[in-house]
């Protein structure tokens, strides 16, 4: 199988117009193509091989980390097969200007290599890289997606010229033509098949993953777990770290968003659009409402899925500083949602007397729903908080849950059918805390206070590892808010040891999952930006003189060898008189038609054997002449005349065009 | 588990096979371009490559179908030698007549031999040179053991031979060099036909049964002119021993008959013209009569170590000249043999068929050799004695036998890595010489 002239070249050039990269394709194509014009021709031995695969190999890794730190993790994997033309170019080219038609196949594997040069064998087989890069050339074009009937035809036309160059060679061009189309037909069929079916997988699939995904926080719909028999588990996952400032009261509790309209089990926002927030002139300040004067000050770090998520704000808060994000939005109930951020952001949020991202109550803040609000009057009646001052509300909820719950991940079933709150306020008096947070809104406004549920973490845990105050996915918390006295007010009334009950449910291997996701943030930290090292950030552009010195090694000290132009190392042939007789066509005829001669056999004996076979018996020219003249062209020293020449070339010619090509018919249908 | 895994190398490498034989090196280009094709393109959004992989399948699947028509039907004849030597080519006839109607041309000749998959109990029991050397992983699971069985039992390497372009009703002729390597009978089973389809990736085969079996000798190597020592010993039996079965000697002379002689022996001529009876008179044979005692008792080392003992029996069975001295192959296998040739009496060729069927004998004691050499020291001039290892009761079989007045030239082939013990009485004129696998012709020339 030969690879016909200038193919690799259009499959690069094939490739560069698929992935747009024109130049790199024009500059590979001719390096490769340029060994057929430049004489030049290296001798390398399989250490030389050896080297090159392991430039190969590095040009990939770096490929892989450069990609994988700049692009989004699934565009990676697309980009590295995009780029493969690239990464193989080094191998390929060796061979194309060695000395060697192929590379020995030990070269690919340690295990191999150090085999080869225990036993000093040569190569039992050799490869010719050509014909797989054609294959990845074509392969790297599919990779750039670029849609549209351009890839198929062009990669179908490749083939094509591929295979015909491939071809045995009886096959009637007629038939291998129809049987191409016919392929070609099939596969588009098969590939447009192949892309409807996926669709139809991934519908289906989809809607079966959909229950077992995570959802983010969703701050149009809070859904509790109010309800659920059995026990509650939450990850030991780390989500932020925070950094409270000085002045903090811990725990502290990070909100995320607020929620007025309870439908059991889930709380609903409702009401609250979305108004867009604009960044001040540096374009990471965020300004949430008017400034006042600034009371504290945390630094939360959060990594954001695919650059969009809520953030978790302390209360009152009334700017966000250095959050690297391009849009921010907010909604009447206190809100911050943030788009088109990177995988990690720290920002720093300042906090003042009294919240501006929350509109003051209106009337759906004291609305109580239909099942569960008759309860809370009741109990709101017999605490006797109707009347009472909003303060005093509040104090009295704190010493009444104090007194007389505990904290529970753990819920029986309820006797009878009452409601799961019900339950919680009459009977069980445990619970977790969204029971807590839940009641307490339902109590607050029972009592006439206004006030909403607030969903978010509470701050409790210092990891020494980290040195910052981290928190998990247990730690996400569910509070009351209510408006006391003119502002809105965190009220929490689930019991204090909370953190601890929910600590006591850690796994085993929590120690190494938090080495994983410390090393991990760090990774991220440095990925964006965020560390401003020294060390790290000029550490990608050593590795540019490190591949010039390799390459320079590899080629620059190797000698040259300036072999024959086509067939490098094979001498040219001695010169023999009457190899270009034409009786050789005219046995070759023979052979195709099944009358060859036999190895070894002369001539004369041939032509006796086959002298009354069909085709030589019925043409004019007598063959013993032909033989006769050719045996004297080759063998007599003296040579034959002119005339003698040209007779014996008209002769043959003319015994050629009376008997006829073969055709590969059936006997009564041979051609006379 | 083994068995499994046994079970599993079957199937793998009669797929080995199918794919190796079937699939030309455009095929297997195709092959691999519609696996990375199918890694590239799994996911059918991202990138194109599930159109490349649907027409390579396409592609494979059409030249797939097109191989199945090849037809036709088809006359093998072979003309193979009743011998071959390991380690030389193996060159021979065949004789493809196409009885088709229709004309053939593009076809290649593969020739099939027996299976060469190693049963259950070979598997288990076989042991590779060299498998400590391998890691923890390959000896458990055994794959380079079954690749190294495989091997041994292939008998020959056959190329694949083009086939000049048939006529219907025609016939050619191909010339096919086989390299055997291993010695025993090789088994010809089929010849295969097989033509690639239009698009040249995938071959049809037409089968043509051909039985043929031919028996494949060992390797043999140069041994120099040896002067082995050794009178002349009476040899019961004489000239008639080769001749025919009986008892009758070497006449010698005529003398006058003494009351007692046998009838038989009287010289009716002479009688007549002396007058008085005259009887003939025999001369009892002596002759040169030298041992080659193989020792098979080397079924816990490499097996290499006995297939080059084998060649050095070899080697000297043809050297000896055997023309007016015997040679008595003795080894123990199922049972004691011992195998005389020269003097008529079998020629050099047939003890190299002994020698190419023979196996590690198992399951019995050395004691068994050392019985059967010692019954006949009696009649031998000379030993030559080719062991696989220099231990202590081979070192009694070699005195005994000295001490019984039998020079003995003592050879012992030894594995390649094996270290030379200290303090070896090497008496240089008869043993012990050293053989290393690897340097057998080196070892004979120091002879």
């Amino acid at each position: 199988m030969n690879l016909p002239p200038f193919l690799l070249a259009t499959a690069l050039l094939f490739w560069g117009w698929q992935t747009g990269l024109w130049p790199v394709a024009c500059l590979m194509a001719s390096v490769l193509e340029g060994a057929r014009l430049l004489p030049w021709r290296w001798d390398l031995a399989r250490s030389d091989f050896n080297r090159v695969s392991d430039l190969c190999t590095i040009i990939f890794v770096s490929l892989v980390v450069y990609l994988g730190a700049t692009t989004d993790a699934p565009r990676v994997l697309t980009l590295v097969f995009q780029w493969f033309p690239l990464v193989v170019l080094p191998l390929v080219a060796a061979q194309v200007f060695s000395t060697s038609p192929g590379v020995d196949a030990r070269i690919f594997l340690w295990s191999q290599r150090k085999k080869a040069d225990a036993d000093g064998t040569p190569a039992t087989h050799t490869l010719d890289l050509r014909y797989p890069y054609f294959v990845i050339c074509i392969l790297a074009a599919s990779a750039a997606n670029v849609r549209g009937v351009g890839f198929y035809v062009g990669a179908t036309v490749l083939t094509a010229v591929a295979l015909w160059s491939a071809r045995p060679p009886a096959v009637s061009p007629a038939i291998w033509g129809g049987l191409f189309v016919l392929v070609a037909g099939l596969g588009w069929v098969g590939h447009v098949g192949l892309h409807q079916a996926q669709r139809a997988v991934e519908a289906v699939a989809l809607e079966w993953l959909a229950e077992w995904m995570r959802r983010d926080t969703d701050p149009f719909r809070s859904s509790t777990a109010i309800g659920s028999i059995g026990r509650l588990k939450l990850s030991d996952r780390i989500i932020l770290r925070v950094d409270p400032g000085p002045a903090a009261r811990m725990p502290l509790l990070l909100r995320e968003a607020t929620y007025n309209v309870f439908a059991m089990p889930a709380w609903l926002a409702v009401d609250a659009t979305w108004s867009p927030v604009l960044p001040e002139a540096d374009g990471t300040t965020w300004r949430l409402g008017p400034a006042g004067p600034e009371r504290a000050r945390v630094t939360v770090s959060a990594s954001l899925r695919r650059g969009r998520g809520v953030l978790a704000l302390p209360a009152d808060a009334f700017e966000i500083d250095r959050l690297t994000v391009v849009r921010v939005e907010k909604n009447r109930l206190g809100a911050v949602k943030v788009d088109e951020g990177l995988g990690l952001v720290t920002y720093t949020v300042r906090s003042g007397a009294r919240s501006v991202l929350d509109d003051p109550p209106s009337e759906g803040d004291l609305i109580l729903p239909i099942p569960d609000g008759a309860v809370a009057t009741r109990v709101a009646r017999e605490l006797g908080l109707r009347g009472a001052s909003a303060a005093d509300v509040v104090a009295a909820l704190h010493s009444y849950f104090r007194a007389n719950f505990r904290y529970s991940l753990y819920r029986q079933a309820p006797e009878g059918e009452v409601s799961a709150l019900e339950d919680f306020l009459g009977r069980s008096r445990a619970g977790h805390c969204e029971y807590f947070a839940t009641a307490a809104v339902l109590l607050l406004r029972a009592a006439g206070v206004p006030a909403r549920y607030a969903t978010g973490y509470s701050v409790q845990e210092w990891s020494p590892l980290e040195r910052a105050w981290v928190v998990r996915a247990r730690h996400a918390h569910s509070w009351a808010v209510a408006w006391v006295d003119g502002a809105w007010r965190d009220v929490d009334t689930t019991p204090p040891g909370w953190g601890e009950i929910e600590g006591g449910q850690a796994s085993v291997w929590q120690p190494v999952s938090d080495l994983f996701a410390w090393a991990g943030h760090a990774f991220n930290q440095w990925r964006y930006g965020e560390r401003r090292g020294n060390v790290t950030s000029w550490l990608g552009w050593l590795l540019i003189p490190l591949t010039l010195v390799l390459i320079w090694r590899l080629f620059f000290r190797r000698r040259q060898r300036r072999a024959g132009a086509a067939s490098a190392g094979s001498e040219a042939p001695r010169a023999r008189v009457g190899t270009d007789s034409e009786f050789y066509a005219v046995e070759d005829r023979l052979n195709a038609l099944g009358l060859g001669r036999r190895a070894a056999e002369p001539p004369m004996v041939w032509l006796d054997r086959v002298r009354d076979q069909s085709p030589v018996a019925q043409s004019r020219v007598r063959l013993e002449r032909l033989v006769a003249l050719h045996y004297r062209y080759r063998f007599d020293p003296i040579g034959l005349s002119e005339a003698e020449r040209g007779r014996l070339r008209a002769e043959a010619e003319a015994w050629l065009a009376d008997v006829e090509r073969p055709v590969t018919r059936d006997r009564e249908a041979a051609p006379r | 588990m083994r068995r499994l895994l046994f079970r599993a190398f079957r199937w793998t490498w009669v797929v080995q096979q199918w794919l190796s034989r079937r699939f030309t090196r455009a095929g297997y280009l195709v092959l691999g371009g519609i696996l990375a094709a199918s890694v590239v393109g799994l996911d059918t959004n991202r990138t194109l490559a599930y159109q490349a992989f649907a027409f390579l399948v396409v592609l494979l699947a059409v030249a797939l179908a097109a191989s199945l028509t090849l037809r036709g039907r088809f006359s093998v004849r072979r003309s193979v030698p009743r011998f071959g030597t390991v380690g030389e080519p193996l060159v021979y006839k065949v004789i493809v007549a196409n009885q088709g109607r229709r004309a053939q041309s593009g076809l290649t000749l593969l020739e099939d031999t027996a299976d060469p998959r190693p049963s259950l109990e070979e598997f288990l029991a076989a042991r590779e040179p060299g498998e400590e050397r391998r890691n923890w992983f390959d000896r458990r699971v055994g794959y380079p053991r079954w690749m190294w069985l495989i091997e041994r039992r292939r008998g020959a390497r056959f190329p694949e031979t083009p086939v000049p372009p048939l006529l219907p009703g025609g016939d050619a002729e191909v010339r096919v060099e086989a390299l055997p390597v291993r010695r025993g009978r090789l088994r010809l089973v089929r010849v295969t036909l097989a033509r690639p389809d239009p698009f040249g990736l995938f071959r049809g085969f037409l089968r043509v049964p051909a039985l043929q079996s031919l028996l494949i000798l060992p390797r043999r190597y140069p041994v120099p002119d040896l002067d082995l020592p050794g009178t002349r010993r009476y040899q019961q039996g004489g000239v008639a021993l080769a001749a025919s079965v009986g008892d009758s000697e070497e006449f010698a002379s005529l003398r006058d008959y003494r009351p007692g002689d046998p009838l038989r022996r009287i010289h009716w001529r002479s009688w007549a013209r002396v007058g008085k009876p005259i009887v003939k008179e025999y001369q009892d044979e002596f002759f040169v009569r030298h041992a080659l005692v193989l020792d098979t008792f080397g079924g816990a080392g490499p097996p290499e170590v006995f297939e080059e003992a084998v060649s050095v029996a070899a080697s000297f069975a043809v050297a000896i000249p055997s023309q007016d001295s015997l040679l008595d192959l003795m080894f123990v296998g199922p049972e004691a043999y011992c195998f005389t040739a020269g003097r008529g009496l079998a020629h050099a060729d047939r003890m190299l068929e002994v020698l190419a069927g023979v196996e590690p004998c198992v399951g019995k004691p050395f004691s068994a050799l050392r019985n059967a050499v010692l019954e006949r020291y009696g009649e031998l001039s000379g030993a030559i004695c080719v062991l696989l290892a220099w231990d202590a009761e081979r070192r009694a079989l070699v005195e005994a036998l000295r001490g019984a007045g039998v020079p003995t030239l003592t050879l012992v082939v030894v594995p390649a890595d094996a270290t030379a013990p200290a303090g070896e009485d090497g008496d240089p004129g008869l043993g012990p010489h050293r053989l290393t696998v690897g340097q057998i012709p080196e070892g004979l020339a120091r002879l």
